[in-house]
């Protein structure tokens, strides 16, 4: 057992009537990758973001290095030693990327409030080059640049102080191969020279590869802790849960005919600079897998299909022909999406729980002409529990869900709107075993009932696991196409997205 | 060519075009009573002083709140100028002035902050209040500013003035935490909260600087303009409509980095519009609704903004 570096002290924390921590206590030594691992809105993120002043906690004490430290924002964190890389956007437009680096620490650079931009430019260029970020320019303002970038310089904002203890907080979802390879990298290094990381991640597999230690939340309660060497996959999943899930959460059958009647077909879908001359068929009661590396275009197509996506070109139909070119045209026929970026894209993150399941529903909940709330409510209500949503009630926002909660509810309201054909883009996503087995549960109980879904993922194992085919994109096109089977290796589709 | 539209001089080079085109269309169009070098430096008079207040208004707008009291501030703060050089000479012209708009700004901010209610509510019920210490400071009669103390109302010395007050602008802008702040707010206000950025603290000085620039803008008004009556009944809000249109200019080509530039040449292409317009002896009606659907058009090609893209 290492040297204590960080002791958080029964830490409390309410967000209304939801307990979110109850008494939590945790040690983190010296020189370790410290996973925290727990089902969504088991308190993972509420106690990292207590630690680094996102949040206030209620009760308990952070103890770094003997001393007691409180913060109520990030910078105040860091100067105490805590940094955080969060799971959405931490950077800002408009900003340069040195102004961004430096965000509210200016005042190294400012003499008698007069900011010494070139020195700022400079140091942040330092930094950049010193991380091996050089091709990106700290003069220029952060909007030139992706969201990947974005991730790359916000993790030299996070590190650049050598900060003591380093919270990684759901990051790697967000990123690509090389993205993570590069956080990864920084993580080693923070773990190297004696600090500490807080990995918080959903995959496991990365969790056991990454982590020293491992600990389980649930439920705002601390479960245990275990060593890299104790954990197994079905171990941390048990811990998680508290019972035994195995891997058989994804469909058990082979080789079941699906029909050969087309729902959907694209014909020579082009978005410029992402998919290039696509052409595909979906049939009814099937499971189409798209698969690929994050930038390969095959999010896009999922927006192409919904007529999301502009400056489209070729044709989308369905299988009598009708021409699919905008959402409401999708919506009319039936179609579902629900996006990667789920808070930014699929749901309208500042209204309820109910009016969010009811948005696309409200011409069929009607009652001569006017809405009423009583059917709204009921509505939302029935399809809010059928995906076993775990809330307050329909009226709470859905800004205080946690990210599997907020899937659930965009299910729900596809659910809701009875489509017939779903279009879902990275669907467990940041999200925690449990629910995923419902997510899967529910894309299984759809396809027998004749519904015909896509599912886009970079998760092989789940395109493995639920998929009846599955093409592999590559530089916006279509590289390879497999149809379901118990022999197909994750290999043999890796192979043909590098 | 993407490298060029990227460039922070393709910006410039587009707004030097518009009013190089504007200013040709109403040459052609009235050639001799439109466009000679002294009538334009004459337009260029007027075009200053609004630009002056349009610095003022972007500190505010491009956080994404908006002030209303600007022409209650302008008429208020012109009238306390007038008065004030009365007994102080030119250091009251330009000393009481400054105070009071920049204390009007500090108002502002500080009922918006504390509040909690939209800026545009705020800022209008005050401008109802500032108003009537207008009525209350002439006793509804017209205040003159001396002959001894105009030298504000022409050139060189409006011209020094007012490029002072743009280069300040400018300034805070690109050396100053308060720049970098005003973007970060403007961007992601709970983003830069989390950095450690006071955003309620940063709200109220920008409201506070677009006080001491509206303050500045009064001098140049009441020196350019000799006389002013106080307002009431929300009539000082047609004051507010110009250095706005200043602002909007501002904020579309603030991804070119020089938003004091194109606030002031927007100003220009603003006063040659108006200007031809009259050049043409067109009714004020109709002045206003090309006007009015020049801006949205400008505006509308020159930001070019994403497809898709939310705007609010």
């Amino acid at each position: 057992m290492g040297e204590i570096l960080l002791r958080a002290e029964n830490i409390d924390k309410h967000f209304g009537i939801t307990h979110a921590l109850d008494n939590v206590s945790f040690t983190f030594n010296k020189g370790e990758i410290h996973a925290l691992i727990g089902e969504n809105g088991s308190g993972k993120s509420t106690l990292t973001s207590c630690l680094t002043g996102i949040y206030q906690k209620d009760s308990g004490k952070f103890i770094l290095e003997g001393k007691e430290i409180t913060a109520t924002n990030q910078v105040e964190a860091n100067h105490q030693g805590v940094a955080i890389i969060v799971q959405e956007i931490g950077t800002l437009s408009g900003l340069t990327v040195a102004e961004n680096i430096f965000l509210g620490n200016e005042d190294q650079f400012t003499k008698h409030g007069i900011k010494n931009t070139a020195a700022m430019n400079k140091k942040a260029q330092e930094y950049l080059d010193s991380y091996g970020f050089n091709y990106i320019d700290a003069t220029k303002v952060i909007d030139d640049y992706n969201f990947e970038d974005r991730k790359l310089v916000e993790i030299v904002k996070s590190t650049y102080f050598n900060p003591k203890v380093l919270v990684v907080d759901e990051t790697t979802t967000a990123l690509g191969q090389k993205g993570r390879e590069e956080l990864f990298k920084v993580m080693h290094k923070v773990r190297d020279t004696g600090n500490c990381v807080i990995f918080i991640s959903h995959d496991l597999e990365e969790v056991i590869e990454q982590s020293d230690n491992i600990s389980v939340l649930r439920d705002g309660v601390k479960i245990g802790s275990i060593t890299k060497e104790e954990a197994t996959p079905d171990r941390l999943k048990a811990l998680m849960v508290g019972r035994e899930i195995g891997d058989n959460y994804y469909r058990t059958d082979y080789g079941e005919k699906v029909s050969d009647e087309v729902v959907l077909s694209a014909k020579n879908v082009t978005v410029k600079g992402q998919i290039e001359n696509l052409n595909l068929d979906l049939h009814k009661g099937e499971i189409l897998g798209i698969g690929g590396l994050s930038e390969c275009g095959m999010h896009e197509v999922g927006k192409a299909l919904f007529g999301a996506s502009y400056f489209r070109q070729g044709s989308v139909t369905l299988g009598d022909g009708t021409p699919i070119n905008s959402i409401p045209d999708a919506i009319k026929h039936s179609i579902a999406y629900a996006s990667k970026d789920r808070d930014n894209e699929s749901l309208v993150i500042n209204d309820t729980i109910g009016d969010n399941i009811c948005l696309p529903s409200l011409e069929d909940l009607k009652t001569h002409g006017f809405l009423r709330a009583k059917t709204m409510n009921e509505f939302a209500n029935k399809f809010a529990k059928q995906m076993s949503t775990k809330m307050t009630g329909v009226d709470q926002f859905v800004s205080a869900l946690s990210g599997g909660n907020k899937q659930k509810v965009v299910l729900a309201r596809w659910v809701g709107k009875d489509s017939d054909l779903i279009i879902l883009d990275s669907p467990t996503r940041g999200i925690d075993v449990k629910v995923k087995a419902d997510i899967y549960a529910m894309m299984n109980d759809m396809r027998k009932r004749g519904k015909s879904i896509i599912m886009i993922s970079e998760e092989i194992m789940e395109l493995l696991g639920m998929a009846d085919r599955i093409l592999i994109m590559k530089d916006g096109k279509i590289n390879g196409e497999f149809l379901r089977s118990p022999d197909l290796k994750d290999t043999d589709l890796i192979d043909n997205m590098i | 060519m993407k490298k060029l539209k990227q460039s922070q001089y393709y910006g410039i080079g587009i707004l030097i075009l518009m009013l190089v085109v504007f200013w040709a269309v109403f040459k052609v169009l009235a050639p001799t009573t439109f466009g000679s070098p002294a009538k334009l430096a004459t337009y260029m008079k007027s075009a200053l002083i609004y630009a002056v207040g349009g610095c003022g208004l972007y500190f505010i707008c491009v956080m994404g709140p908006f002030d209303m009291s600007v022409g209650a501030n302008i008429v208020l703060s012109s009238i306390v100028a007038c008065n004030a050089s009365e007994k102080f000479g030119y250091a009251g012209l330009i000393i009481a002035p400054l105070i009071c708009g920049t204390i009007i700004g500090l108002i502002n901010g500080i009922v918006y902050i504390k509040l909690h209610i939209s800026s545009l509510i705020v800022t209008c019920a005050l401008s109802l209040i500032y108003e009537a210490f207008s009525v209350y400071a002439t006793n509804g009669k017209n205040v003159i500013l001396s002959t001894d103390y105009r030298a504000f109302g022409d050139y060189p010395v409006n011209l020094i003035l007012a490029l002072i007050a743009y280069m300040l602008c400018a300034f805070i802008l690109k050396y100053t935490k308060i720049g970098t702040y005003t973007y970060a707010i403007g961007s992601n206000e709970v983003v830069a909260k989390n950095m450690g950025v006071n955003v309620p603290k940063y709200k109220i000085v920008a409201f506070t600087l677009a006080g001491f620039f509206f303050g500045l803008q009064a001098i140049l008004t009441i020196s350019f303009g000799t006389s002013m009556t106080s307002a009431s009944n929300l009539s000082s809000m047609s004051r507010n409509f110009t250095p706005l249109m200043g602002t909007f200019f501002g904020l579309a080509f603030k991804k070119y980095g020089h938003p004091v530039i194109a606030i002031v040449i927007g100003e220009m292409i603003i006063q040659l519009m108006f200007n031809g317009f009259v050049a043409l002896g067109a009714p004020t009606t109709i002045q206003n609704v090309v006007t009015g659907v020049a801006l949205l058009v400008i505006v509308a090609l020159t930001t070019k903004p994403v497809k898709g893209l939310v705007v609010k």
